[in-house]
């Protein structure tokens, strides 16, 4: 890809309006733009096109090695296998067996891990409480620990809380482990606000959460887009802490992705593991799809500033 | 009302089963609940068998599967860790719950393994891979043999050659396969395999090599010229892959030999499950043989934690004595492409290569535990890496590979 | 003075007291514990046997361990500034006020949408010489074409730096665009008013001013960076050989399959070590800089 694509064609400077200017009208820098966004697309998509073909194709056909052949005809049997009857185990009820309890951990802990990571952000970035850059130093470097590391400790400390194995259990460990992230992200964000804005909301005699709640978080959409993209998927395809933490009532649908996948012996069948890739997927995509219009909120929000 | 006349006639039948399987209070309190790592279509085929079994004798399987060892593992540790233990835990036969012994963690099952005479019945190395000072710890529930030879019946046909039985054989078999254009071994080129193909060719040249070496650790054995011989022979064995075999999973190379794109491949016997996935049977268009004198044998057990409940406990009798259950274990390993683990039953409803392993298995002198009973699994690892180094560095010298396969040897701290 | 000062952070303490909680009890607390059994023998469970730092002897003798350590360098350098790079520059380019604009951003995140375990096997086949690109080019009627690195020792790791930054770049570029979005109307103005051209206008005004986003970036990727292990398993195992290990699996797999704690827990005291030697002049720095006229 260049980046001289678009950037060696001289704007003419009646152009310059990224936040404004009607979309439709052609100029040569826009095909360059388009051209290096389409391409780029084309990259970025061809392993989901190889995914797609692939579990549409029979286990024959795949055997014959064919990575970027059409399939013989569209046969969506491996999807409907996937999520209906795979089997995960004793059973074979696909990988649905585990949406709803992928759901009921997904929420809370989206929300509980972003509402403490901004808060703390918050707190963070402008209230300079003592101590707090020893904090945020640990917590940073605490981010870089590979976390199987802690499961250990955190079975003992959960079960004498009497959450282990349980949905309150696996939502205090991912607000524990989307912690560091979710402050730097939030920090990070606040930290490149104008200070002013806190000052002139000071001077008007606004406390912590009155500042936090009618100044700050209506400025945060974008950086709350980005902090729901990083949650919902690290916590939608997490698989170890759900499988560990959550209890076998709760078990998260990644843990029947991972028996269909990841059979060490038995028989695999490449078609119904792409399938059940992909449809694992769909609940995040959704959700990053979703979130397009907020981002566009967030040219709004940067007017409130002028 | 019609309700009331149903209501009835259920609580009957409820009751006269009850009576039939004579324990009424026990049976709704009969609940197991077993975390596995079988979950593809064969393997869930082979542990409905010990559901339904479990069932008839009164019980209600709970099915924790969690696919991968080591996963499985994981969370079955830390649930007994975590003081929620379940009722029964899949371990491969070996060291994986040494720990758990030693921290006081498992029931024995002495009185079980008295009762089904376990001594006269079951393998020694199986035995003695679940027994820890004197007690046994785990039933085993079937033995997988690592060292199988596969092989396309038509591709064998076509090279003129035949089913070899001894290294020699092999490489003879090889160079004629490798005369007709076809990749003669059909390899998956990931660490796991790496090691699978080199113990296999261990175990062909000598099975009291296989077992010292592994056993005594002693360094003198792997700079002694036999073993040697063997570090070469798998050298040799790189000429007859194709480069792509490099960070191919098992399956696809047992594909090439299904589609006559390879001739043969060293993979346990659970590459059975492949062949018959694509409608081929045993001695039609497959083969299988055991190359050289040992019969590597692994396998599955489950463990029982310590729990205090009484129900639990109850329930952890019946379904231990289950799995050894004469009926459960043909129906189960039938399934499984394994072997059944007691030898005074009859295999004669099992197919050509699961009675071959049977009568093999029977042989003392052919019976060799696999790498994992004989080495804690850091060892194990630390060779599989050193081994695969070699494979993948065809320049690298076998003294350096001896040295290297001794030091890993003694890594244990 | 100093009692209101005190009263003003009250809120302030209270807001942060849960993340204290956690680090002292989660941060400190485990990690301090996984550096005690990282001096004993231990295999599945803790053990008090201690051995001094025999486990780092053994560590350090290791060659995979030290293949694996290489690996990240290599990998960490390239796939932060490929990721940064590609992330931004789309980001620039969908903030063009573009037609389809909610597409194209799904498009360049689904990756980060899935997981490893499967699409790690989709590149796996893409880079393998005899199905994938290599076998397509030749096809297309260049017999000599070579694309092999995933099965050359030396070029592996490079795979793997493609695959990641396939996965990664769309997050960066959402990161970026957040930044971009939260870039004051005003400074629009004035760059138009100036007439300076818009390639100027980015690298000179714009870009600077997203010191924060790349930071968070910056930071993300790194974690994944010490984190990576997914990735590996699914395309290459670690091999040939040793040649595409990386230290968060060997830990991963000492942890769990080889059942050896004190090994593996020398190894993340081993990587925490080296990430606080590269951490502490930049947090350093951040703290240097906030000195001279930061918020509050």
């Amino acid at each position: 890809m260049s980046a001289t694509a678009s950037a060696s064609v001289p704007a003419r400077s009646g152009a310059i309006e990224p936040a404004g200017r009607k979309p439709g009208r052609i100029s040569v820098e826009m095909i360059g733009v388009y051209a290096v966004l389409i391409l780029a697309a084309l990259a970025i998509a061809m392993p989901l096109y190889v995914m797609v073909v692939t579990s549409m194709k029979t286990m024959p056909e795949i055997r014959e090695g064919a990575l970027f052949a059409l399939p013989s005809r569209a046969n969506w049997d491996a999807w409907v296998k996937a999520w209906t009857s795979a089997c995960t185990g004793l059973t074979c009820e696909g990988i649905r067996v585990g949406f709803w309890n992928s759901v009921q951990i997904l929420i809370p802990s989206v929300i509980v891990s972003i509402a403490v990571g901004s808060i703390n952000g918050y707190a963070l970035a402008f209230w300079n409480v003592p101590g707090s850059k020893i904090l945020f130093g640990i917590l940073l470097l605490g981010a870089f620990v590979p976390y199987p590391i802690f499961v250990y400790p955190l079975v003992r400390i959960l079960s004498t809380l009497g959450l282990y194995g349980s949905l309150p259990g696996i939502v205090l460990i991912h607000t524990i482990f989307g912690l560091p992230v979710m402050t730097v992200l939030f920090r990070n964000f606040y930290a490149s606000l104008p200070i002013e804005l806190f000052k002139a909301a000071r001077v008007d005699g606004a406390g912590f959460v009155r500042l936090y709640l009618k100044i700050m978080l209506p400025m945060s959409i974008p950086i709350l887009v980005v902090a729901v993209i990083l949650q919902v998927t690290g916590i939608w395809n997490d698989f170890l802490l759900g499988l560990v933490f959550a209890g076998r009532e709760n078990f998260p649908m990644t843990v029947q992705l991972n028996n269909i996948v990841n059979s060490t012996q038995g028989e695999r069948e490449y078609n119904v593991e792409m399938a059940a890739t992909m449809l694992t997927a769909l609940v995040p995509l959704a959700v990053y799809f979703l979130s397009g219009r907020w981002f566009v909120r967030g040219i709004a929000s940067g007017a409130v500033k002028g | 009302m019609l309700s009331k006349r149903t209501v009835c006639l259920a609580l009957a039948g409820a009751l006269m089963s009850g009576a039939a399987a004579f324990t009424p209070a026990q049976a709704a309190e009969l609940k197991a609940e077993v975390i596995h790592w079988w979950t593809s279509g064969g393997e869930s085929a082979a542990v409905k068998v010990f559901a339904d079994q479990f069932t008839k004798a009164g019980g209600t399987w709970i099915d924790t599967a969690i696919a991968g060892g080591a996963n499985a593992r994981t969370a079955a540790i830390n649930r007994v860790v975590g003081g929620k233990p379940p009722t029964a835990m899949q371990f491969n036969t070996g060291k994986q719950f040494d720990d758990l012994v030693a921290g006081d963690l498992l029931r024995d099952m002495d009185a079980l393994a008295k009762a089904q005479n376990w001594d006269k019945i079951v393998p020694k190395p199986i035995l003695d891979a679940v027994t820890r000072n004197g007690h046994v710890y785990a039933v085993p529930v079937n033995i997988h043999a690592q060292n199988w030879l596969w092989y396309n019946k038509a591709v064998l046909e076509k090279a003129g050659a035949k089913e070899p039985k001894t290294i020699d054989e092999l490489f003879a078999t090889l160079d004629k396969i490798k005369a007709t254009g076809v990749i003669p071994l059909a390899f998956a080129s990931q660490k796991t395999w790496e090691r699978g193909l080199f113990n296999s060719l261990l175990a062909a040249q000598s099975r009291d090599l296989f077992v010292n070496v592994y056993t005594k650790r002693d360094v003198a054995l792997v700079k002694s010229p036999e073993f040697r011989k063997v570090a070469e022979a798998f050298g040799k064995m790189r000429d007859y892959t194709d480069p792509s075999s490099k960070g191919r999973n098992w399956n696809d190379a047992t594909a090439l030999v299904i589609t006559g794109k390879a001739g043969m491949q060293f993979m346990g016997d659970w590459a059975k499950g492949e062949f018959n996935a694509a409608g081929q049977t045993v001695g039609k268009e497959y083969g299988c043989v055991v190359v050289g004198p040992s019969y590597v044998m692994g396998g599955d057990v489950f463990a029982f934690a310590k729990i205090k409940d009484a129900d639990q406990t109850a329930a952890q009798d019946v379904l231990a004595k289950t799995l050894l259950d004469p009926e459960t274990q043909i129906k189960f390993n039938a399934k499984k492409g394994s072997v059944p683990v007691r030898t005074d039953i009859d295999v004669s409803t099992l197919d050509a290569c699961a009675q071959t392993g049977a009568k093999l298995l029977s042989d003392p002198k052919a019976q060799a535990p696999a790498v994992e009973l004989m080495t804690p699994a850091t060892v194990t690892g630390a060779v599989e890496d050193v081994i695969s180094q070699y494979w993948n560095n065809p320049s690298m010298p076998v003294d350096d590979f001896l040295n290297k396969f001794a030091a890993a040897l003694k890594s244990d701290i | 003075m100093k009692p209101r000062r005190f009263l003003r952070h009250i809120p302030g303490f209270i807001a942060l007291a849960p993340a204290t909680l956690v680090v002292l009890v989660v941060y400190i607390g485990c990690v301090a514990w996984s550096i005690q059994i990282s001096t004993t023998n231990s295999r599945i469970l803790p053990s008090s046997q201690y051995v001094g730092l025999r486990q780092y002897e053994i560590l350090f003798a290791n060659e995979r361990w030290l293949t694996s350590l290489q690996n990240l360098v290599i990998f960490g350098l390239l796939f932060i500034a490929i990721a940064i790079a590609i992330g931004f520059l789309l980001a620039i380019l969908i903030d063009q006020k573009i037609q389809g604009e909610g597409l194209f951003r799904t498009v360049y995140l689904y990756p980060f949408s899935m997981s490893f375990v499967v699409t790690g096997l989709a590149w796996q086949w893409i880079l393998t010489p005899a199905n994938g690109i290599e076998k397509v080019v030749r096809d297309l009627g260049f017999p000599n074409f070579r694309f092999d690195w995933i099965v050359d020792q030396q070029m592996v790791i490079y795979t793997i730096v493609l695959a990641a930054v396939w996965h990664a770049a769309g997050l960066v570029m959402a990161i970026a665009l957040a930044g971009l979005r939260g870039i004051d109307a005003e400074i629009w103005k004035a760059i138009r008013i100036d007439g300076i051209p818009k390639w100027r206008a980015y690298l000179f005004i714009v870009i600077p001013m997203l010191k924060a986003s790349l930071a968070t970036a910056v930071v993300l990727l790194s974690i994944s960076v010490v984190r990576l292990y997914d990735l590996v398993v699914a395309m290459t195992h670690g091999g040939p050989g040793i040649a595409s290990e990386v230290p968060a699996k060997f830990v991963i797999d000492y942890l769990f399959e080889r059942q050896n704690i004190g090994l593996a827990t020398a190894g993340t005291t081993v990587m925490l070590v080296t990430v606080l030697a590269v951490l502490t002049p930049y947090v350093y720095l951040q703290h240097r800089r906030s000195l001279k006229g930061g918020h509050a």
